[in-house]
């Protein structure tokens, strides 16, 4: 809309923009439960079908879906990045990659050749194309904030593990050599948890929280040099430790060290903020840096103490981070932008925040997703508790699922109802 | 970076405010909360004349340009004003559902209006405005009142 010297300041971008991709991430939460019933407790053994297909519904199909979502929502307000004709491009985004998730799913199960080529294929175009995008856009603002400056090296990261992902898929599908695979996939596996995953939290995080619940700053020394230093970690050390293995104990220290005290220090600033509302999304946030916590603690661990046990909890506690946050940021998301657009055009009836989904309906679902996590615990007790979990993990994104079309067929109703002010005034 | 300083802290002082309102109303202290929202209110509408009637109309001039982001800026404005007077109400008929709800669409409304001030449009002016104008229109800011 405006655009005059780099500078831009334009609204938010269209609802279904945001709303497909978060609808598209709670229908793949949906398939994870059914996955989570279907393969049982080996979802456990990293080494099974059952952990490679579920992690790649969770990380792909619910965490890129809902982060892409809130990517196209937040570059134009945080950078200032206007994504022109974004509904085509999330589109051009979406659909392959939809298309590429489920192919790679079935790939890993049915191992054709085939489907390994066409996941590679569409995955990596349409995810690609997202990331260069916003990289490109993003690296073209001038004036960068911690948050910007952050989501860079998350972009970044994930486009690592894009490329890191072709090797392996290429490999898997008798293209390639395969050599050092088990090395790739661990460097895959690592840029795509702690490098995208955490540093876009992370980086939305030196945003979000002092804003949206009026906390004191974060330390600059932390908003300026705690993402870099877990990329530059992640890029230097998690390579280095795969060729002198014996460094590894430090990058792994350092690393854990770093991801607790960002999850113990946001704890801390949340306690001191200003607003006095403990709504749900305080609740997520509070569940997901405890879970960040407990997982990065475990993982520690794990390097002077050898249990089977341990890397699998650590692993549900970082779901658990992942998950909580998302929610938290979508029980913002969702309602406002309801709001936002409705209002922006000057509807009358443009329903209040609470109306879109009262912060009762966000508790209740905090209380499901924290049922999960927990049956997800007890199934390592008892095996019969994964069913549990399996169907809870149904219910949670179920939940969301119907949150989403209920904001998005209310938003269309009063759309409908056309009754408006006359907004031609403000062109 | 004198102007953004000057307006980052005032968006401070007013998220300060807000927060004071809030909770009061959600301690049912109606008097404490509507003494602390005409606070937040003055607080905020004093803001917006600042950059209204000094800051935008600087930018403005130096830019040649009345179409571009200070009309998205007083458009925003409009619409937290909207909000002020329907909080405003709810404070009246004691309404703390709705309060704390129309509360939530401020902080994200005021927040993301925040962000693309002090990220982009504060800084713009810290750069393209000369010195002395912006220690000019920096002190007839100051002395703005409602």
């Amino acid at each position: 809309m405006f655009q005059q010297n780099g500078l831009s300041l334009d609204q938010a971008p269209p609802i279904g923009v945001v709303f497909r991709l978060f609808f598209v991430a709670a229908l793949f939460g949906i398939l994870s439960g059914v996955l989570i019933l279907f393969y049982g407790v080996s979802i456990f053994d990293s080494s099974t079908l059952g952990a490679v297909t579920l992690t790649h519904t969770l990380t792909l199909g619910v965490m890129a879906s809902f982060m892409l979502g809130a990517l196209f929502q937040m570059l134009p307000v945080i950078a200032g990045v206007v994504l022109t004709s974004p509904i085509k491009r999330s589109l051009l985004v979406q659909i392959p990659f939809v298309i590429g998730t489920i192919s790679l799913l079935l790939a890993f199960n049915l191992s054709y050749r085939i489907l390994y080529i066409v996941a590679s294929a569409l995955l990596t175009i349409s995810l690609l194309s997202a990331v260069s995008m916003m990289l490109y856009r993003l690296l073209k603002v001038s004036n960068h904030s911690a948050s910007s400056r952050g989501m860079v090296l998350a972009l970044i990261s994930f486009g690592i593990t894009i490329a890191l992902a072709i090797y392996l898929t290429t490999s898997l599908g008798g293209f390639a050599s395969g050599e050092y695979y088990l090395q790739i996939k661990t460097l895959h596996y690592h840029f795509g948890l702690f490098g995208w995953i955490t540093l876009l939290i992370f980086s939305i995080s030196f945003q979000v929280i002092e804003m949206f619940y009026v906390t004191p700053p974060y330390p600059t020394v932390v908003s300026r040099y705690l993402v870099p230093s877990i990329f530059g970690l992640l890029i230097v050390g998690m390579p280095l430790e795969l060729l002198y293995p014996q460094i590894s104990i430090v990058v792994a220290t350092l690393f854990s060290l770093l991801m607790i005290s960002f999850a113990i220090l946001t704890l801390y600033r949340l306690s001191q903020r200003k607003r006095p509302i403990t709504d749900a999304t305080m609740w997520f946030w509070r569940l997901g840096l405890s879970s960040l916590v407990v997982s990065m603690a475990l993982a520690l661990l794990t390097l002077y103490l050898s249990n089977a046990f341990l890397p699998v909890i650590s692993t549900i506690f970082f779901v658990s981070f992942a998950l909580s946050v998302v929610f938290a940021m979508l029980y913002k998301i969702v309602p406002f932008l309801t709001w936002f657009h409705l209002n922006a055009q000057g509807y009358y009836k443009a329903p209040m925040m609470h109306e879109v989904i009262h912060p009762k309906t966000a508790k209740k679902h905090f209380w499901i997703h924290l049922s999960m996590v927990i049956s997800l615990l007890l199934s390592l007790v008892n095996e019969n508790f994964i069913y549990l979990a399996g169907v809870i993990t149904m219910i949670s994104f179920g939940w969301v699922a119907y949150q989403i079309a209920y904001a998005h067929l209310l938003y269309k109703k009063i759309e409908k109802s056309g009754e408006k002010f006359d907004m031609s005034s403000f062109g | 970076m004198i102007i953004s300083n000057y307006m980052k802290a005032e968006h401070r002082d007013c998220d300060t405010a807000f927060a004071g309102a809030e909770e009061a109303v959600a301690l049912g202290e109606w008097s404490v909360a509507e003494q602390r929202f005409i606070d937040f209110s003055n607080d905020t509408l004093t803001h917006f004349k600042r950059e209204e009637d000094e800051l935008f109309p600087a930018f403005e001039a130096q830019t040649g340009s009345s179409e571009g982001p200070t009309q998205v800026m007083r458009f925003e404005h409009e619409q937290v004003r909207g909000l002020i007077g329907k909080m405003a109400e709810a404070i009246e008929s004691q309404d703390r559902d709705a309060y704390l709800s129309l509360a939530e669409s401020m902080m994200i409304l005021l927040q993301q209006h925040n962000m693309k001030e002090e990220q982009m449009l504060y800084a713009m002016c810290d750069r393209v405005l000369p010195p002395e104008l912006k220690e000019s229109t920096l002190e007839k800011m100051k002395a703005t009142t409602l």
